[in-house]
């Protein structure tokens, strides 16, 4: 029963300090940012580079941008692979896009780099490029068959002409800024600019009793409930009531429940970038270098936003309560369970497991993230559990590349557009990609110095490419009568 | 009046199906309109986003919601 309680109270907590910690300044502004993207991002400005006759060297990198910048959402990304895949440069690149679809967006790259620091936001953006990209080649070179489409003799007639539309550009650098500067940990954002403290016994026994409340133990990786936590989690819960009176039909018509919806998101933003605590029985109010930046940002948004074209406006707005509809429920759920299981998981299990850089340990954070299926972004709460828990970060590096890529059921979705040979053939190179990565990254964290890291990854890299090129050998060499059941 | 919408079943797909219904309603049209899902069926068409509108053989919009007085126009048989 103990335990129970425990449990739930863990669960509680997780989702509280979650909710106030990490949504407010990175997720909302991300939300946004991912809106913006796939409403007003003119996609033909991507995809004009992965036709049947692009070249590689420009196919393979476009696909990867076209993964970070046009798929938020796996609605987008099936139908496209097929495209790319059918229609256009051919089964590498559009496997370079499946790949970065889900780990190099907007949403799950700002979360990681919030949830986990910024290192390891670098290091998963670079490696799914270069996983991507690697990937990409060794499918198409594993399997020739699935080669670039035809060139059509009347390539059919171009899209429509699409541009930017009016203030496009600055209003997505302005969120990219606002989505930094509540953020990223920089001395000046940091800087206190205004204190000022009053007496209010009331909020100091409220500090206490949430204190008492949810018991957190810094050391493995949790977080506790502050009254500005609470707050927040309040003003959060208040702004989707009203986003979702004011935002769900924002596609038709401007309302005032959208004003509202608009105003209370720039006030919660702005709130959330205020530093209050409690010490003694004073509350303290701070500003600092990061409120200032947050809030002269979002003056710059609504003003970029105010001079769009109404009908633009309307379609972002749209698509980004979309987002977070689809996202959040999930995400919730996804980090309260977190929370209720992290008290029943033994610190010196994950250790034996995976504390050490080990090929084992590697191999266990593959594993992990095969069998183990998480909804969009909730791999990054679990991977904070883990690390918390004391697993090395090379293995953490190796889950956090493999299972938004190998959950059991998108190898099912991949499976029915490839076949089950190529499908195969994905699956082990993700995971020998993650394994290596996960070695690599946990040599690093183990102090091995760069040039031999370096060394290590072109050596690892080769590897690779000499068993792809035996297997796309014996796979071709088979006569004909095992392709034509395959 | 032949009229296709192109869409894996996204949300954005069902909202261009309503619309569509609706402007049809409007204007006091009738049409045939069917929702395609099967992306092997949607790769026949010269699209590479969902969704997508098809209308008498020709993609009107693909990738975005089309604004409703565009949407009008093409049903209109204009």
């Amino acid at each position: 029963m103990d335990s129970l309680v425990a449990s739930l109270q863990s669960g509680a907590s997780s989702l509280a300090s979650y909710l106030a910690a990490h949504v407010l300044l990175c997720l909302v502004p991300a939300f946004f940012v991912a809106g913006a993207l796939s409403a007003l991002m003119p996609k033909e400005s991507v995809t004009r580079w992965l036709g049947p006759t692009a070249p590689r060297w420009v196919a393979y990198p476009m696909a990867a941008v076209g993964g970070s910048l046009i798929a938020v959402c796996s609605c987008t990304v099936l139908p496209l692979f097929a495209s790319i895949q059918k229609k256009g440069a051919g089964l590498g690149p559009a496997v370079t896009f499946l790949f970065f679809a889900p780990a190099g967006n907007i949403l799950a790259l700002s979360y990681t780099g919030v949830a986990l620091g910024a290192d390891f936001a670098l290091a998963r953006v670079f490696l799914s490029v270069v996983f991507g990209i690697g990937i990409g080649i060794a499918m198409a070179t594993l399997f020739p068959g699935g080669g670039r489409a035809p060139v059509p003799d009347r390539p059919p007639a171009p899209a429509p002409a699409s541009r930017l539309g009016r203030g496009v550009g600055p209003l997505l650098a302005a969120l990219v800024a606002l989505l930094l500067a509540g953020t990223v940990k920089l001395a000046p954002l940091e800087a206190v600019l205004f204190s000022t403290s009053w007496a209010s016994p009331g909020l100091a026994a409220l500090g206490t009793a949430l204190a008492h409340l949810f018991p957190f133990d810094a050391a493995r990786g949790e977080e506790g409930v502050t009254v500005h936590g609470l707050a927040l989690v309040g003003t959060l819960v208040a702004w989707g009531v009203v986003s979702w009176r004011g935002l769900t039909h924002v596609d038709d018509r401007v309302t005032k429940g959208t004003i509202a919806a608009l105003s209370l998101t720039v006030l919660m933003l702005v709130f959330a970038a205020l530093r209050i605590g409690v010490d003694g029985g004073a509350a303290r109010l701070t500003l600092t270098g990061r409120t200032l930046t947050v809030a002269l940002l979002i003056a710059l948004v609504v003003t970029l936003g105010r001079r769009l074209d109404p009908f633009d406006a309307r379609q972002w707005l749209w698509e980004t309560w979309r987002f977070v509809r689809q996202i959040a429920p999930l995400l919730l759920v996804g980090v309260f369970v977190v929370g209720l299981v992290r008290v029943w998981i033994r610190p010196g299990w994950v250790y034996a497991v995976a504390g050490e850089n080990s090929v084992l340990a590697n191999a266990a954070g593959v594993g992990f993230g095969i069998f183990m299926y998480f909804p969009t972004l909730v791999e990054v709460p679990v991977a904070k559990l883990f690390l918390g828990l004391g697993m090395h970060p090379g293995p953490l590096l190796a889950y956090l590349m493999a299972d938004p890529e190998l959950s059991l059921q998108s190898v099912l979705v991949i499976s029915t557009l490839l076949g089950v040979r190529r499908t195969a053939g994905w699956v082990g190179l993700v995971a020998v990609f993650s394994l290596g990565a996960g070695l690599l990254w946990g040599a690093r964290a183990d102090g091995v110095g760069t040039g031999w890291l370096l060394l290590g990854a072109l050596g690892w890299m080769a590897a690779i490419g000499a068993l792809v090129k035996a297997l796309a050998w014996l796979i071709n060499r088979r006569p004909p009568l095992a392709k034509a059941t395959a | 009046m032949d009229i296709k919408i192109l869409g894996p079943g996204c949300p954005k797909c069902q909202k261009l199906e309503a619309m569509t219904r609706e402007t049809l309603a409007a204007l006091g049209r009738t049409a045939e309109v069917t929702h395609v899902t099967d992306v092997d069926a949607i790769m026949q068409y010269p699209v590479m986003f969902t969704p997508a509108l098809v209308v008498d053989g020709v993609v009107r919009v693909q990738g975005h919601l089309p604004r409703r007085e565009d949407l009008e126009a093409w049903l209109r048989g204009g």
